[in-house]
């Protein structure tokens, strides 16, 4: 049985800073899902703010590199959907309050 | 959509360049302006050479160093041969200066200025295109980079016709050809891809999401329809012809504004960095320029056609790029020095990479010059005009100093 939570892999990712926006992934909403195995595989759905951002797959492997910092943790798989399409109502209110949405 | 690969960028050394040979073209081009009169007439030779320093000196040169980055992010493909670009450099860099030093003092010399320019644009083209043809993916944005640059190659072999005939070794109408590469040069190629590349980056930095595009699209079709129109009119002096082509391309023009409109209105992002300022700026001047184009074809007076020429080459187009390049450059050198340091130290915003006061103070001197500027040449006075060359030209200071700090952040 795997110990690794959902939270933990939040606070992981939360590490990662979108260097535009200067917001980590978390507060931004980019994060959809993290679905954590029997074995403590972890597979990390997110979206990005932008298609065509010529940070994908740079920010990719850091929401990677962060999940797998985890002890105990198996492998770690990052999926990018647009299905939700990403908007600022996903963000937390500091974040919406920043970028002047509030 | 596929990931855009760090591979397909190209580094920094290759690209600052352009930027930064790109900003000093600014920055003569400023001091260039405090030499000139209110008054005067675009056959003048030191006007050609003021517009090429302008034009080939800064405009293509920063276009040519962006699209370099930004190709593959439209395209979602490698460069074909990006180690092309380090050939470009020199070639428009050498190219450009002889060709306004033989505008100004040698006519002579302008064949082998235009030659080079030609070179650099025909490898530029060339490589764009072998470029376009990786790609999977078929969009109207990919089109119009394929429109632009077969209007770049149309509007530089006419250019290089013009240098020829100037320089007596070519029997040609210059007058003629004069129109058809201005709007082969201006319309087909930079106005194109400034629409293009806008709706990528706009949307992009303001965290604007789920916009209709059916107005880009027709803008688009029109513009690209409306230069062809203009093109062939001035080709074989067909000058009704050409009226419909203004036409065409004015109502491209509204519709790119209305776009921009769309876009403006779902922004998230709502701080007044510079960038955004700029942006406001770019557009108050792309649509002041329109109607002071509208009111000289009703008119027909010439100083109001100069005034709109002003306000669409160094109100929008200038204000496009000089606030695009707080936001490219920055990250740029993020990408390069301190991407590959995320997680193991602290590594800056792409904010914190410019200074804001030297930034600001650069877009108030350089809007206030535009306007004044643009004052002096409606109302043909000397001493507005004068007034907003200078302001042109600290603004461009400005400019010059933050972008080098830029380009030297981290180094």
């Amino acid at each position: 049985m795997c110990s690794i939570t959902k939270e933990a892999v939040f606070d992981a990712i939360s590490t990662v800073i979108d260097p535009e926006v200067g917001f980590n992934l978390v507060e931004m909403g980019l994060i959809y899902d993290a679905i954590i195995d029997e074995d403590c595989n972890v597979h990390v759905i997110m979206t990005l703010s932008t298609q065509g951002c010529p940070l994908h797959q740079m920010i990719t492997t850091w929401v990677k590199e962060a999940v797998e910092r985890i002890e105990d943790v198996g492998e770690v798989e990052v999926e990018v959907v647009w299905e939700p399409a990403w908007n600022i109502s996903m963000a937390h209110d500091n974040v919406k309050q920043a970028l002047g949405g509030m | 959509m596929k990931a855009i690969s760090s591979d397909f960028a190209p580094p920094l050394k290759l690209i600052s360049p352009f930027f930064s040979y790109g900003v000093v073209f600014y920055l003569l081009s400023m001091l260039a302006l405090l030499f000139f009169e209110p008054t005067f007439s675009y056959a003048q030779m030191n006007v050609a050479g003021w517009i090429h320093l302008f034009l080939l000196g800064f405009v293509m040169m920063i276009i040519f160093g962006a699209m370099a980055q930004l190709i593959p992010v439209v395209l979602e493909a490698g460069h074909a041969v990006v180690d092309v670009y380090y050939v470009i450099f020199p070639l428009l860099l050498v190219g450009a200066s002889l060709m306004v030093f033989g505008f100004w003092l040698m006519p002579a010399i302008l064949p082998y200025g235009g030659l080079l320019v030609l070179v650099a644009m025909i490898i530029f083209a060339v490589e764009n295109i072998a470029t376009l043809k990786k790609t999977t993916i078929r969009t109207l944005t990919i089109d119009t980079v394929a429109w632009s640059n077969g209007y770049l190659l149309l509007g530089i072999l006419t250019g290089f016709a013009i240098a020829l005939g100037l320089s007596g070794n070519f029997g040609i109408n210059v007058s003629l050809m004069l129109k058809a590469h201005v709007y082969a040069v201006i319309g087909g190629y930079v106005v194109l891809t400034i629409m293009g590349l806008s709706l990528i980056l706009i949307p992009m930095f303001s965290l604007a999401h789920g916009f209709e595009e059916t107005a880009i699209n027709r803008a688009f079709k029109l513009v690209i329809t409306g230069v062809g129109i203009v093109f062939a009119g001035a080709l074989f002096t067909q000058e009704w012809f050409m009226y419909i082509g203004y036409a065409v391309n004015m109502l491209g023009i509204f519709f790119y504004i209305w776009q921009i409109y769309i876009i403006a209105k779902l922004t998230v992002r709502k701080e007044m960095d510079i960038w955004a300022k700029s942006m406001i700026f770019a557009f108050g001047a792309l649509i002041l320029s329109i109607v002071l184009g509208l009111v000289y074809f009703m008119s027909g007076k010439e100083s109001i056609l100069h005034a709109s020429v002003w306000f669409l080459l160094l109100g929008f187009i200038s204000s496009m790029i000089t606030g695009h390049l707080y936001k490219i450059v920055p990250f740029l050198v993020w990408f390069e020095r301190f991407a590959p340091l995320v997680g193991k130290e602290k590594v800056p915003m792409l904010h914190e990479m410019y200074s804001k006061e030297g930034a600001s103070m650069m877009f108030w001197f350089t809007a206030s010059g535009v306007v004044l500027g643009g004052l002096g040449l409606l109302f043909e006075n000397g001493i507005l005009f004068k007034g907003g060359a200078s302001f042109l030209f600290a603004g461009a200071i400005f400019l010059f100093v933050t972008m080098r700090k830029m380009l030297a952040y981290g180094k």
